[in-house]
């Protein structure tokens, strides 16, 4: 690998860890849906940004907050989520119809930039990286008391606190991961390996340890098979997901058969 | 049986969006055996709700003695497929200590979703039941057990460990139960109270 790589090589591999963990808390809370919403939310804030001529990462993280919140206000795990996905594909659809800017950065927030990405986003993803493993004792307690309801515990819940740090982490998670490796493949990093470790997992720990063992082989296969094949990386890494995900599950099957 | 209620309702109205019970006035003393009696939809498990604060008082008053620990088994907790947790994690969920029971013990490595309707229950119950992790620190709060139907999914195989689960629950601790299950009701020496009873009452 030439030194050009190694940067867009280590931010990729960190910020799919992190997307991948990210995943694993959307899974449990079965709030996937939000996820899709949130993504292209924050690459209509990265390609209104490129027309307004402001930096992307404020401009897609407010948007994706703003998103966020108002998720937060209604509960509708499906229709709402859904609703807002098609906003922000039209927004995008239409700033790339008007701008030219923003269709190029509408074409990048797609594809993903990963082999151009440079210090700053690594320097971003590594913060990302160390804010996860800070806040991962409060992440496992929030989304275990999620699996709870109807049931109430006689414990103390995770207090509020532990609730909003989530919420700000995913949305950064999701908006710098879609930044990094294109919308498309930061949602099958958030979605495909913790679904496919749901099946072979025996417990919270393992479906963890899967999601990231599934989640490092599938970036690892995309980066060599894109490289030499010269093919953009988000959609090989879509596709190898979906065929790991596709796989564990059909193991899981085999395993349970009689 | 203490003489101050752990529960107290005076002219309480119960609801969702909008009173759908009451008035209510009762007074569950502290570490009561109580079996809130009546037919389908008279108001027994929105009360539970009440008290866990998943359902509104619209008028009225419905307390707990301060500090009071407040645990729910619901009438049903359907599961997710696939949903990777197993008995251990769910103890962990709860935050609460896992029993001796070996019936118990030998769901803990298991996945939630691959128990039977019998086990899940059992699981749920036990959970419920056990005291929490952190009690050490603060021994003397009030502990209010609610179970909704306790005996819904229970097959022949767990339902004397229910009902062993059930006996074994502390003198200190009060239990409030829902049931349309005579037999348990009677094995398990709960007194019965229709909750009827304490509908219109004065306030």
């Amino acid at each position: 690998m030439t030194d050009l790589l190694l940067t867009p090589f280590v931010a990729g591999f960190l910020i799919t860890l992190v997307l991948a963990l990210a995943g694993s808390g959307l899974f449990l809370r079965g709030s996937v849906w939000q996820a899709l919403a949130l993504g292209q939310w924050a690459a209509a804030g990265g390609v209104l940004a490129s027309v307004l001529h402001w930096p992307v990462l404020p401009v897609a993280l407010a948007l994706g907050a703003g998103v966020m919140a108002l998720l937060q206000r209604v509960r509708d795990a499906e229709r709402l989520p859904l609703a807002l996905f098609l906003g922000g594909l039209a927004a995008v659809t239409l700033l790339a119809a008007n701008f030219s800017q923003a269709s190029l950065a509408a074409a990048a927030w797609a594809e993903g930039q990963l082999y151009f990405a440079g210090p700053n986003e690594l320097i971003a993803v590594v913060v990302a990286g160390v804010a996860s493993a800070v806040l991962w004792p409060w992440l496992r307690r929030v989304w275990l008391h999620a699996q709870l309801a109807p049931d109430v515990s006689a414990a103390p819940a995770p207090p509020a606190i532990a609730r909003w740090l989530e919420i700000a982490w995913l949305v950064a998670v999701i908006v710098l991961g879609s930044m990094v490796l294109g919308m498309p493949a930061a949602l099958a990093t958030l979605l495909l390996p913790a679904w496919g470790a749901a099946f072979l997992a025996r417990g919270l720990t393992g479906a963890l340890l899967w999601t990231q063992s599934l989640a490092i082989a599938g970036f690892l296969v995309a980066w060599t098979i894109s490289l030499p094949l010269d093919q953009p990386f988000a959609p090989v890494l879509v596709v190898v997901f979906l065929l790991l995900a596709l796989l564990a599950r059909a193991g899981a099957v085999l395993r349970r058969a009689p | 049986m203490s003489d101050s209620p752990v529960i107290e309702a005076r002219a309480a109205r119960p609801g969702f969006d909008r009173p759908v019970l009451g008035p209510l006035t009762l007074a569950v003393p502290g570490g009561a055996r109580w079996a809130l009696t009546g037919p389908n939809g008279s108001g027994k498990s929105l009360l539970l709700k009440c008290l866990t604060g998943q359902a509104r008082v619209h008028g009225g008053r419905l307390t707990t003695a301060p500090g009071t620990r407040i645990s729910l088994l619901a009438q049903d907790h359907p599961r997710p497929y696939p949903w990777p947790l197993s008995g251990h994690d769910w103890f962990r969920a709860m935050g609460t200590r896992v029993p001796e029971h070996p019936r118990i013990r030998a769901l803990l490595r298991r996945r939630l979703d691959q128990l039977s309707g019998g086990q899940w229950q059992l699981l749920r119950l036990a959970s419920v039941l056990a005291p929490v992790e952190a009690a050490d620190r603060d021994t003397g709060r009030p502990h209010l057990v609610l179970l909704d139907e306790p005996a819904n999914h229970l097959d022949a195989e767990v339902r004397a460990d229910a009902v062993e689960l059930i006996t074994a629950l502390p003198a200190s601790a009060t239990l409030v139960m829902t049931s349309h299950d005579d037999e348990l009701l009677g094995t398990l020496g709960v007194e019965r109270h229709p909750l009827q009873d304490y509908l219109d009452a004065h306030d």
